[in-house]
């Protein structure tokens, strides 16, 4: 919404401000690092970070740990799929279950699952399941609470129209009920991925395992700072450009209202 | 009782009042050169087809909107802000939806510092004036559209104003409810000799409660007639079936029929210039 | 946001159907345990036995030990919370009051915010050094990006015409402030405070994890290493115990069922 917000100007003086002060930023540092007034063995000068983007590319193989960390990814994701919205179509249709675990499901969407990554490294060992079961259930209760959303917000109307038709129950699931949900099941998706995505490259720095995440501990841990900040420039930009991607392919999918 | 005609005990004058506003596709006049002036005790209409800046000229009226020409005068005060002697009805849904009934009525007494008890004891008056008794405590997210817009309407009446200024209080509700609460508003109207400025585009509900009615033209806004109501007081909606006033609807409505229809065609090309231009 | 009136829900009489099936998803969950924890198919000490884990619970919550730890860990939270929630207010007013700020700045904070926090742990480190400081520097990070778009979020969907009446009546800036904008703001405050406490929570926690010497982040990890896996469990039930405590809290500080709405 607020991305739509700003997108809707077609004046290029604000964006232009935003990328001027960013650059502005930059420029200060350098100078500030330059002159030592800051310290550069903790802060290193922009110009460094950004001379060491080629070097980090290339010798660290962000492209091999980038792919890494999308399969990771993409199989939680894959995976939020099938349970979430398998799970929220079930506590739709049998109300009982829904009353009684709905809240169980709001309640641990505000609980810190994360935090039980000691528990699934004991379980996976330090592997890609960790990280994948990691990121698939610290991002489930959203999933499936928004199917339900999508299933109930189904407009009164267009129920009676299926039951005008008769309908069986299973015609106005698929024909009536589904349709008038994916849009908000979308949604739903596409926030258990950003949230998969959060906790797979929190959980690759924390466990120093995989893709990303684990790039980023690695230079940490050699002290090559500029390095550390190039990858978490890069991670930034990764994470930022799959946001994007994600929010086209919902507005491409979403019909027009 | 026939509206008295002599100037001098205007409360309100608007003096060749003119609004403009620069829009993507140039300027667009929204009033163009209105006079008139409304007397104490008076129940005065300004009616207009949909785009005809009734709006705006509520809004400048309130003091909401300074942009203009001309002159608003109030008691012979020239008004440039919110005056303190003219009260505000929305046409929006506009309680705080944070605050009981009580506290949304209690709310511009408590903006000039009047003590707690005082204040309750006086929004409780107006509550029972509107006819709300029993809901004090309830917030309005529990109460109908229609509650709701007398909860506003005690809000505007507890902080006593000399001129009552409403714009399309009752345009969101159904035409049983809208009718009623004119008879409500009427009520009141009579009781307090509440001075009331009503903008509107229902024919009827102008007709049922004005003592003057003043008929905008569509765009630019200009005054197209200005009619007295001749039908006796203390009125209800029941005078919706006398002859006379079947007479006075079909005299406004030939008025606006014109102008509405100038509305219409207006937009439908605005509807197809726009497909055309995408 | 939907799922805020239901954590918090109508409460079902005693006995319903609900409230059964409740008690026999609970009682059927906790029996598959422990049929798993003595079936010996998993790895031993997975899935210890709910005695142990009773009695690891127990023993926790009567050292204080657990207490000084949970309590550094709360501090870091709170600092976190409130100088990641002041920052996060005052920029999100600013955005909201002011189009062209949000146009040029807004972008970045949209697309910054959901990105992983952690990963600016070895930088606080850096900066702030290894003790309680750089928790909550990590904290007060996460927790200013949803607090700050919620609040510019918020600002920005005040109902115009409360403001006009607020003009109306004559208030001036302070009334229109305490009166009208903070109040027509709560929801979104309060929302955004439940946000950044959840993210704030979960920084600070996972920062203890990767390099601390006290705090619950701490105790977990220290319980991994020597694979005491019933002290780990007994921990995260309090933990998640706790921290749902705490967001339903704030919640019902905040009033959300006062504000009604159609």
């Amino acid at each position: 919404m607020t991305a739509a917000t700003a997108r809707r100007s077609r004046s290029p003086l604000p964006a232009a401000t935003g990328i001027g002060a960013l650059v502005a930023f930059f420029a200060t540092m350098e100078v500030l690092v330059q002159s030592g007034m800051v310290n550069r063995f903790i802060v290193p000068p922009p110009s460094e970070i950004f001379g060491s983007f080629g070097r980090v590319i290339v010798e660290e193989h962000v492209f091999g740990r980038f792919l890494q960390t999308l399969t990771e990814c993409l199989t939680a994701g894959v995976m939020l799929t099938v349970f979430g919205v398998a799970g929220g179509v079930l506590m739709h249709r049998f109300k009982l279950l829904q009353q009684a675990c709905e809240t169980w499901v709001a309640a641990l969407a505000s609980a810190p699952i994360v935090l039980m990554y000691p528990l699934f490294l004991v379980i996976y060992g330090r592997s890609a399941w960790t990280i994948i079961m990691m990121g698939f259930f610290a991002a489930l209760p959203p999933v499936i609470l928004k199917t339900i959303e999508g299933i109930s917000g189904t407009r009164k109307v267009l129920i009676n129209v299926g039951r005008s038709f008769n309908l069986t129950p299973s015609q106005q699931f698929w024909k009536i009920l589904f349709p008038s949900a994916l849009p908000t099941i979308f949604v739903g998706i596409r926030l258990g991925l950003i949230f998969a995505l959060i906790n797979i490259v929190g959980v690759e720095f924390l466990i120093n395992y995989g893709g990303l995440g684990q790039l980023i501990n690695d230079l940490a841990e050699r002290y090559d700072l500029a390095g550390t900040y190039a990858a978490i420039c890069f991670v930034i930009l990764v994470s930022v450009l799959f946001f994007m991607a994600l929010e086209k392919v919902e507005r491409w999918l979403r019909p027009v209202d | 009782m026939a509206a008295p005609s002599s100037t001098n005990n205007a409360i309100l004058t608007a003096d060749h009042i003119n609004v403009r506003f620069e829009t993507a596709e140039g300027p667009v006049i929204a009033v163009d050169d209105v006079s008139f002036d409304v007397k104490q005790g008076e129940f005065f209409s300004v009616i207009g087809p949909s785009g005809c800046g009734k709006s705006t000229l509520f809004n400048v009226i309130g003091g909401l909107l300074s942009h203009h020409q001309g002159t608003i005068k109030v008691g012979g005060e020239t008004i440039s802000e919110p005056h303190k002697s003219i009260g505000m009805v929305f046409q929006e849904e506009s309680t705080f939806p944070w605050r009981t009934v009580t506290d949304n009525v209690a709310f511009p007494l408590e903006l000039i510092g009047m003590e707690k008890a005082q204040r309750i004891e006086r929004a409780k008056h107006f509550i029972g004036m509107v006819g709300l008794n029993g809901f004090e405590n309830r917030y309005p997210g529990e109460l109908s559209g229609g509650m709701r817009q007398r909860v506003s309407l005690a809000r505007t009446l507890a902080s006593e104003p000399k001129i009552l200024l409403m714009d399309e209080p009752f345009a969101a509700l159904d035409e049983q409810t809208r009718l009623l609460l004119g008879d409500k508003v009427l009520q009141i109207q009579q009781q307090l000799k509440q001075t009331t400025l009503l903008i509107t585009h229902n024919i009827t509900e102008a007709v049922q409660m004005s003592d003057r009615i003043l008929v905008m033209t569509y765009r630019p806004g200009k005054v197209k007639r200005i009619v007295d109501i001749d039908l006796p007081r203390p009125r209800t909606s029941e005078i919706v079936g006398s002859d006379a006033f079947g007479h006075y609807v079909a005299q406004i409505w030939s008025d606006l029929r014109e102008e509405a229809s100038r509305g219409m065609r207006d937009q439908e090309k605005h509807v197809m210039d726009e497909g055309a231009s995408s | 946001m939907a799922e805020t009136g239901r954590l918090t829900g109508n409460p079902a009489p005693a006995l319903s159907p609900v409230t059964l099936l409740r008690a026999a998803i609970i009682l059927g969950v906790l029996a598959i345990w422990e049929f798993l924890s003595h079936s010996g198919w998993l790895y031993r000490d997975v899935v210890p036995s709910l005695l142990a884990i009773g009695r690891a619970l127990l023993e926790l919550l009567t050292h204080g030990e657990y207490y000084f730890n949970l309590g550094v860990t709360t501090a870091e939270v709170g600092f976190a919370l409130l100088v990641g929630g002041v920052a996060g207010v005052a920029a999100g007013i600013l955005l909201g009051a002011n189009r062209f700020l949000a146009k040029a700045f807004e972008p970045y904070l949209y697309y910054l915010g959901p990105t992983p926090k952690i990963i600016f742990f070895p930088i606080m480190i850096m900066y702030f050094g290894v003790g309680p400081e750089s928790k909550v520097a990590l904290g007060t990070l996460s927790c200013f990006f949803p607090v700050a778009l919620s609040v510019a979020a918020g600002m920005r969907q005040i109902d115009r015409v409360l403001i006009r009446v607020g003009y109306s009546f004559r208030a001036n800036t302070w009334q229109m402030v305490m009166k009208i904008y903070l109040p027509a703001m709560r929801h979104p405050i309060i929302n955004g405070v439940r946000l950044g406490l959840g993210v704030a929570l979960i920084g600070v926690l996972l920062a203890e994890t990767k390099l601390s010497n006290k705090g619950i982040g701490f105790l977990i990890i220290q319980a991994y290493s020597i694979f005491d896996m019933p002290r780990m469990y007994a921990m995260l039930i309090v933990l998640f115990v706790l921290s749902i405590g705490a967001n339903a809290l704030v919640g019902r500080l905040g009033g959300l069922h006062s504000i009604k709405r159609t």
